[in-house]
């Protein structure tokens, strides 16, 4: 019996410390898997957005979107913004410094350029209805919030738009005049927690804009029918 | 030299016999080309023949193999007091023991193969150095070790004790019982092992509890011997071999404690499902209870319980245990009881509901019936073979022709020398 | 097979006397070359040197050495380069397309993360499109490795959530949250495979060496998420909607038997690009980008957002956040 336990102890002596061992401590989100140096990267050269010089307006193709039918089926122009405040964009949301692109609305405006029909003479905006001409324009967004055409709108250029501080900002600047009611929306869109990044993860940072996907005049996004349900699966027999 | 007669004697013992013997054979190999041809149709099709799904993707094969780890470990009730403690009423069992653990390995890695569709082709990506055998990280690979180590050394001990008896010489102990220590260590190993690898998944609460792997042991120590005594008292019955009544009642003894066990570990644990039921608690719900329209599992673990609950009160009884009459029946029903338990009744629920909250039921087809039913025969095959080969070795009527004579009798006094039991005491049951 | 030591048995006996009939050399001789005859002819015909056409018999060649691979891990450069030639060519072979699988390894410096944000999402299931084109996902058994899950208000309980749900959407009173795999920093899923067929890879994402799993699917059991899929059949992707731009460790054409799962589009990703659900998504509830990059859109969102993963208490630290605006 002596030998027995001996034998027994020596198993459980050897068998018990490598049973346990799954590398011991966990890992946290942000390391990486163990074995794998941690390597930090610096916003500078995360940031890879060489095409930018400051204070340019450039137009660059950005990648379209994935089989995703966007309010037009056109590729997408994107003006890069340079990092410098003199492009006179705001680009600082609470902590958010990164230069963005934004892409230009021009292309994505049905009836753009306005100054083809509104050439140089002054708007009557009837306050109360839409003009006929733009009768593809829903006004549910200024029933909501009481506003007017003029609210928006100026109404000696309608290809620019007017802020509460009186300064006018053009329509690829849309995200300035959200930005007066929604101004927490348009912070996280700024950093990323809402709207959509054209291109990649990394390099130059594309958004898409405001008016991209919420229709000014009816903002909010349209119900629809989703793609296919999956199939709980049940048996599938075959026969003999 | 004694190699070749060994062989050829044990095909001999093997391929005669009378006419309900090969009976018994040849419907064991047509259930088993049954099996082959299921086989072959999962292979060639596709696992989607089987009743497995995303969902529940362990199903009646993994199902089988835990309930035959357990039967495969519950030879180490004959092996330890035997050889550990000197038993001799458990001497003349051991061997049929040895090899009932045998064929249920054979059984379980037969299981495993055909739960795979990778093996058995690439059975070579399991091993340590020209595949890559993920130990001890994986409670898989430890089994793969384990089973494959029991197997090893429930053929060479055994072997080695027949071999020296064929020629007519005592096995020396030095040379096996290390051996036997280590099987013994090694058969509990195995199915906690088996348990470790359901026990140590916390994305299935039904598994995750620390009780899994005792219950396996208890309901192990509950099917493994009820079916030895099955076993023996047919070979009682059916041949010379005399093997003392007393074994029996030692291990109808044990069946009785374990299954007692296993009642009070069910007990537990159905407290601790439905005292205070909580989301975890929703396997269990589905396996006794259905969850809303799904309750394909509720008739059959409610008949298996049922029969758990009517044998261990059958054997409880001191006067019912020694009558072979309710023995026998009783052992046999704690043996179909302990399979829809541990064989359905644990692998489906775990998952059921999937860790999304998804409900999908899962029913075998009949390429699953077909393959279990042809393992199973495979494993019966087995032991048939190992029986029929042990026994007339271990009776003295097969011994090596190259023995002289004399050195014959001087050294090994023939067991049949033994009275007889059934001459002393007749057979009750046959 | 005579026995010296034995004499035959009488006809008799009860199994006739036919397992001990006498048989001279010349007759058991001329016995065991005709079984050899029969064995070789049995196994040439499965050879691979009796294919019908030179086609066939490249592609079974082919797959012979498919048999005897290497896991990914252990080859070196040449046999990954010869891998992938084999790789490609059996896809030209056997589904006349023109594939290129790449094997990119992760950037230094990259790990990844994703946010998915419940207010947004609206349970259009783009993502779920996107990702069964972009990923060659089996058509027939409708494989699909993201969930979009319709849950009522107030409740964050799968259990009771609904992800059968086929109306218009968003329906009035329930939210909507989308399940993948999540890549957890401490996947339960690797340490339980035999064969160490599925790894974390530096930049975090959990891969799979299909050719290497054996498809015992004990990883699908550890999967706390039910992030994983098995190749019950053969997959069928239709010739015309196949990616041709795949990875090795992701959207390559599988074989039936293996596991696969989301590898959050590896193909793309390495190369700065974004997973497919994210940018299929209309209403940008998905955000995606490098956990080590103090000024990411991820880190933002970690930092200033509300958020939660699901099953926080398995300690499987999840590379997936769900947030609320």
């Amino acid at each position: 019996m002596n030998r027995a336990m001996r034998g027994a102890v020596i198993c459980v002596s050897v068998i018990a410390p490598v049973m346990g061992c799954r590398e011991g401590h966990q890992v946290r989100w942000d390391q990486p898997p163990p074995g794998v140096p941690l390597v930090q990267v610096d916003s500078a050269t995360a940031a890879r957005n060489a095409a930018l010089e400051p204070g340019v307006l450039s137009t660059v193709q950005a990648t379209p979107v994935l089989r995703w039918k966007g309010p037009d089926q056109r590729p997408f122009e994107v003006a890069l913004r340079s990092a410098a405040p003199e492009a006179g964009h705001s680009r600082t949301f609470g902590t958010i410094t990164l230069p963005i692109a934004l892409r230009t609305r021009g292309a994505g405006i049905s009836q753009y350029p306005c100054t083809s029909c509104h050439q140089g003479k002054k708007v009557v905006m009837a306050n109360q209805r839409i003009a006929d001409a733009h009768n593809n324009i829903r006004p549910v967004h200024p029933a909501q919030t009481g506003a007017v055409c003029s609210t928006c709108h100026l109404a000696d250029n309608v290809e620019l738009l007017t802020l509460m501080s009186g300064e006018h900002a053009t329509l690829d600047e849309g995200y300035r005049l959200c930005a007066q009611c929604h101004f927490r929306q348009v912070e996280s869109w700024a950093a990323g927690a809402h709207g959509k990044r054209l291109d990649g993860w990394q390099g130059r940072r594309v958004v898409m804009a405001c008016a991209d996907c919420h229709d000014p005049h009816s903002p909010a996004i349209q119900a629809r029918i989703p793609f296919r349900a999956p199939q709980l699966e049940r048996t599938r027999g075959y026969g003999p | 030299m004694h190699l070749r007669p060994f062989l050829l004697s044990a095909l001999r013992s093997v391929t005669s016999g009378d006419r309900r013997y090969h009976l018994w054979m040849g419907s064991l190999t047509a259930i088993m080309l049954v099996g082959a041809y299921g086989y072959f149709v999962q292979v060639t099709r596709g696992f989607s023949v089987t009743g497995m799904n995303n969902h529940v993707s362990w199903g009646l094969y993994i199902s089988n193999m835990a309930f035959l780890v357990g039967l495969a470990a519950a030879a180490v009730i004959l092996v330890l007091p035997a050889y550990v403690l000197h038993d001799v009423d458990f001497a003349r069992a051991v061997l049929i023991a040895e090899g009932v653990a045998v064929s249920a390995l054979v059984m379980c890695l037969a299981f495993v193969t055909a739960n795979s569709p990778g093996l058995p082709f690439k059975w070579w990506r399991l091993t340590p150095v020209i595949g890559l055998l993920n130990w001890p990280s994986s409670m898989l690979a430890w089994d793969v070790i384990m089973l494959n180590g029991y197997l090893v050394l429930n053929i060479v001990i055994p072997f080695y004790i027949l071999y020296s008896h064929y020629i007519g010489r005592e096995p020396a102990k030095q040379k096996y019982v290390p051996f036997i220590y280590i099987s013994v260590v090694w058969a509990v190993s195995i199915h906690l092992v088996t348990a470790f690898l359901f026990a140590g998944l916390p994305a299935r609460p039904f598994w995750n509890s620390a009780l899994l792997g005792p219950r396996f042991l208890a309901s192990a120590f509950t099917a493994g011997p009820a079916f030895m005594i099955l076993l023996l008292g047919f070979i009682q019955s059916q041949s010379r071999y005399a093997i003392p009544d007393v074994a029996i009642d030692k291990l109808a003894t044990v069946t009785t404690i374990a299954a007692q066990a296993n009642l009070v570990m069910l007990l537990s644990d159905i407290i601790f499902e439905f005292y205070s039921p909580t989301h975890h608690s929703l396997s269990a719900r589905y396996l006794f209870f259905g969850l809303g329209e799904h309750h394909a599992l509720v008739p059959w673990i409610r008949t298996g319980i049922a029969l758990n609950i009517a044998a261990t009160m059958v054997l409880m009884i001191h006067p019912l245990r020694r009558n072979r009459r309710w023995l026998m029946p009783a052992c046999a029903t704690l043996f179909v009881g302990i399979w829809v338990e541990k064989g359905i009744g644990l692998v489906i629920p775990g998952f059921v509901p999937s860790p999304l909250g998804e409900i999908v039921e899962y029913s075998p087809t009949w390429v699953e019936l077909c393959v279990t039913a042809g393992i199973w025969a495979l494993g019966l095959f087995v032991l048939t073979i190992l029986v029929r080969v042990a026994l007339p070795i271990e009776l003295g009527e097969a011994r090596s022709p190259h023995l002289e004579q004399a050195a014959v009798n001087k050294v090994v006094r023939p067991r049949a020398a033994r009275p007889r039991y059934e001459e002393v005491r007749p057979v009750r049951f046959r | 097979m005579s026995d010296d030591s034995a004499p035959a048995r009488p006809a008799t006996a009860d199994d006739g006397g036919i397992l001990q009939k006498p048989m001279d050399r010349r007759g058991a001789l001329g016995f065991l070359a005709g079984g050899l005859a029969a064995g070789a002819s049995a196994i040439s015909a499965c050879s691979p040197l009796n294919a019908a056409t030179p086609k066939e018999r490249e592609i079974r060649l082919l797959e012979w050495e498919e048999f005897t691979q290497k896991h990914y891990r252990r080859m070196t450069e040449a046999e990954r380069a010869e891998t992938i030639e084999r790789l490609e060519r059996l896809a030209k072979l056997r589904d006349n397309e023109d594939v290129t699988i790449d094997t990119t390894d992760a950037q230094p410096g990259v790990l990844f993360g994703y946010a998915f944000n419940i207010s947004k999402c609206q349970g259009f299931r783009s993502c779920v499109e996107a990702c069964i084109n972009e990923n060659n996902l089996d058509r027939h058994a409708d494989t699909q490795y993201i969930r979009i899950f319709e849950m009522e208000d107030g409740v964050v309980d799968l259990d009771s959530a609904d992800p059968t749900y086929q109306h218009d959407v968003p329906a009035e009173g329930h939210f909507y949250l989308g399940t993948q795999c999540f890549q957890c920093a401490n996947p339960p899923c690797v340490p339980v495979c035999p064969v160490g067929a599925t790894w974390q890879e530096p930049d975090g994402i959990v891969v799979i060496d299909y050719d290497w799993c054996v498809g015992c699917r004990a990883c699908m059991a550890a999967c706390p998420y039910w992030a994983r899929r098995f190749n019950w059949d053969a997959p069928e992707v239709p010739p015309e909607e196949v990616n041709p731009n795949q990875h090795y460790l992701g959207n390559r054409a599988r074989h039936k038997g293996c596991v696969e799962k989301c590898t959050f589009c590896i193909h793309r990703t390495r190369k700065g690009r974004l997973p497919a659900c994210v940018e299929a998504c209309p209403t940008g509830a998905r955000v995606f980008g490098n956990l080590l990059d103090p000024n990411s859109e991820i880190r933002w969102i970690l930092a200033n957002k509300h958020l939660f993963r699901l099953k926080e208490e398995l300690a499987t630290e999840p590379r997936f956040w769900y947030f609320s605006d």
